[in-house]
């Protein structure tokens, strides 16, 4: 390939990494978010102003340079130092300050103004525990899926047992580190409903980067119905087929690290399976949430993301990963 | 100096016409196939004394940094004379036995060792025993890793020069009844092979390192065994056994030993250990260390659990602590099962491995976890 060859495949490549990253599901860029939203403006007010002031450098030093000697007498004066040296950097800066603070106290006070049930989201290795309030009071132990309601400020409180994760759902706002020891909180407020995407944004150990899950905004009363559902223990097997999976997903000992409630599964270590079905995504939305995706996960999850906590359990013949696929997600 | 040169050229050509001779007359003597490596023509005596000794300082020099732990166990020496039955009697004679004239027709033939094992050191045993000698076709242990196997060999050897054919028949059991490698042996004989070492409804096995079988699931006896036959479990002891099973004979025997009532549990004060102990152990068997991500036992090894899982409630403290220590060293874990184990077992440390293996020693079952109480009120 030429050299010129080489230049263009870099600048397409280039192109299309930092222009892929301005839509879809986790772009700053469609905010969905009440936070998101307000930082936008912020965001495109500095970068126009950087580019102001770049332009503005390049132009003096340019003049500094090439310009005749009467242009160049203009920039020693000492008005123009005053003015551009002292004043408009004064001016400017102080002026984002002002804006950005605003922008601050505006989402402090969404803060306070979150009142009503919240969630706690745990950073694991790499996973989300996520815990609703339910609706009396109780903890509703969820993970790997984030469902907020459209129009009420929701406090999110973040935690970790482990290492430094950082929570980041691009559409709704900024990102807020997961601190062990400590709790963060978090106020976000979806203004549509919709789906985006959270990322760990803090590395936290080999799969990090696979540390992600979906956010799912909805309209209060379809909320409250799915919380409502939410509390419930798991849907009892319909099937022969789906008993068959429940019986070898318990005598498989799978109850040790994962809790389905309303079974004797009521282990803590691995994220909670109680209404896995319904969610969008499996392993932290690495895969898809459908029967061969279980399959694979169970007998493959060390290619899928690895160095995860799972043993691989390739110990089952194919029925038998059927029927236990199709129990896991029949569990909605 | 120019008129030293000629002189110095001479000296180098002279060096090399002599090396490359040398070589040459090597090369001759190799490819022609002059030497005669028969068995029944016998080294010249230096050529004997200088591989004497040359195996000598190896050995010695080899074992240097091996570390012999404590072989006072009747245990060990009893296990040890079984698989000496099995696995070196053949070769090296036993008390009582004459070396079979097929084996003393090797050169180097296998020593008896009832006369000369008080040549070594323990620690030269071991690195023998565990190594192999290059060219005297003794092999190397094929138990990858399970140095514990070795050194109760050892302690039998310890003890074998001078030993009565009396005291050698008590020591090796069933399995000193026969000689040869395989199991050619089938029915009633071949089961008594297995409770020599394993003991059986009554008996307890011949070390406290050695797993009883009364009761356990067939399904994962015969994963075992296949285990064991594949190379996939590591034992020096169980593999060539298990290799020399038909599949029939694999069902057979895994089906009697589940078949097989199970012998009531009798635990000394020792082996029962602290309260305090068994009470941290029993934690980490009903309800895990879900903080260092370990899973209860109970949850796979209970009651009610797969079959290709071991019930685990009431084997030996030393057997399950020994299992622990290969799954968590990487020894044992190369099958699907092992490595599902593995993974467990490496999160626990040496205190918590040791407490867990107290307590499952002591119970004679362990019961599945039941469905928990709901939390909260399902509305």
């Amino acid at each position: 390939m030429t050299r010129r060859g080489f230049t263009t495949l870099g600048f397409t490549f280039g192109a299309a990494t930092v222009l892929g990253g301005c839509s879809g599901p986790q772009s700053v860029f469609d905010a969905s978010g009440a936070e998101a939203q307000e930082i936008m403006p912020l965001f495109w007010t500095v970068t126009g102003i950087a580019v102001a002031v770049t332009v503005l450098v390049i132009t003096v030093s340019a003049i500094a340079v090439f310009a005749p000697v009467h242009w160049r007498r203009h920039l020693t004066s000492e008005k123009f130092v005053v003015a551009f040296g002292i004043f408009l950097p004064v001016f400017v800066l102080s002026g984002l300050l002002t804006y950005g603070l605003l922008v601050m106290q505006a989402g402090s006070a969404r803060s306070r103004s979150a009142e009503g049930p919240g969630v706690t989201i745990i950073g694991e290795q790499w996973w989300w525990r996520v815990i609703y309030d339910g609706p009396e009071g109780e903890e509703i132990v969820s993970a790997n899926e984030l469902r907020l309601p459209v129009g009420r400020p929701v406090a999110i409180r973040l935690q970790s047992d482990n290492v430094i994760h950082s929570f980041w759902a691009p559409q709704l706002g900024g990102k807020l580190d997961m601190i062990p020891g400590r709790t963060n909180t978090l106020t976000v407020e979806a203004i549509e409903p919709g789906i985006s995407r959270a990322q760990c944004a803090e590395y936290c150990g080999g799969a990090h980067a696979l540390m992600s899950m979906y956010v799912v905004a909805m309209e209060p009363d379809d909320y409250r119905q799915w919380l409502e559902a939410e509390v419930n223990p798991a849907t009892k097997p319909a099937d022969a087929v789906r008993r068959e999976g429940q019986r070898l997903f318990i005598a498989h000992g799978c109850g040790g690290c994962h809790a389905v409630r309303g079974t004797p599964a009521a282990g803590t270590i691995g994220p909670d399976l109680t209404h896995v079905g319904s969610r969008h995504s499996l392993a932290a939305a690495r895969l898809p949430n459908d029967p061969q995706s279980f399959r694979r996960w169970l007998t493959d999850n060390q290619h899928i993301k690895p160095d995860n906590f799972m043993p691989e359990y390739d110990v089952f013949s194919d029925s038998e990963l059927d029927a236990i696929a199709a129990y896991l997600d029949g569990l909605e | 100096m120019a008129i030293f040169l000629p002189r110095r050229r001479a000296v180098a050509l002279g060096a090399i016409m002599v090396i490359a001779g040398g070589l040459a007359l090597g090369a001759v003597f190799v490819l022609s196939g002059a030497y005669n490596v028969a068995a029944s023509v016998r080294h010249f005596d230096i050529t004997n004394k200088l591989i004497k000794l040359t195996l000598r300082r190896s050995i010695d020099t080899h074992s240097a940094f091996v570390k012999v732990p404590d072989l006072q166990n009747a245990d060990l020496v009893r296990l040890g004379a079984r698989h000496f039955a099995n696995g070196c009697q053949p070769c090296h004679a036993a008390p009582g036995s004459r070396q079979n004239p097929i084996v003393a027709g090797m050169y180097p033939s296998a020593p008896p060792l009832g006369v000369n094992a008080d040549d070594w050191e323990q620690d030269e045993l071991f690195w023998i025993v565990r190594h192999g000698l290059k060219f005297t076709g003794m092999p190397q242990w094929v138990g990858d890793g399970r140095d514990d196997e070795v050194w109760a060999v050892v302690a039998f050897l310890r003890e074998l020069p001078g030993m009565s054919e009396q005291r050698y028949n008590e020591l090796a059991g069933a399995a000193g009844s026969r000689s040869g490698f395989t199991l050619e042996v089938a029915g009633e004989e071949l089961f008594a092979q297995c409770i020599a070492c394993h003991g059986d409804d009554r008996t307890e096995p011949v070390s406290a390192t050695v797993p009883s079988l009364d009761g356990q699931k067939q399904a994962y006896l015969r994963r075992a065994l296949e285990e064991y036959a594949l190379d996939m479990r590591q034992s020096g002891m169980m593999e060539p056994l298990a290799a020399a099973l038909s599949r029939e004979q694999i069902e057979t025997l895994s089906e009697r030993f589940a078949r097989m009532s199970r012998r009531p549990l009798e635990r000394t004060p020792a082996e029962k250990g602290r309260d305090s102990q068994r009470e941290r152990g029993q934690h980490i068997a009903m309800k895990g260390i879900p903080r260092q991500s370990v899973p209860a036992c109970a949850s796979c090894h209970g009651q009610t659990s797969a079959a290709t899982f071991p019930r685990l409630a009431g084997l030996s403290k030393a057997y399950l602590a020994t299992q622990l220590r290969l799954y968590r060293q990487g020894t044992r874990g190369d099958s699907a099962y092992g490595q599902i184990m593995q993974s467990v077992a490496r999160k626990l440390t040496d205190e918590q491995a040791d407490d867990v293996a107290t307590y499952l020693a002591g119970v004679s079952d362990l019961p599945s976890i039941e469905a928990p109480a709901p939390a909260s009120t399902p509305r």
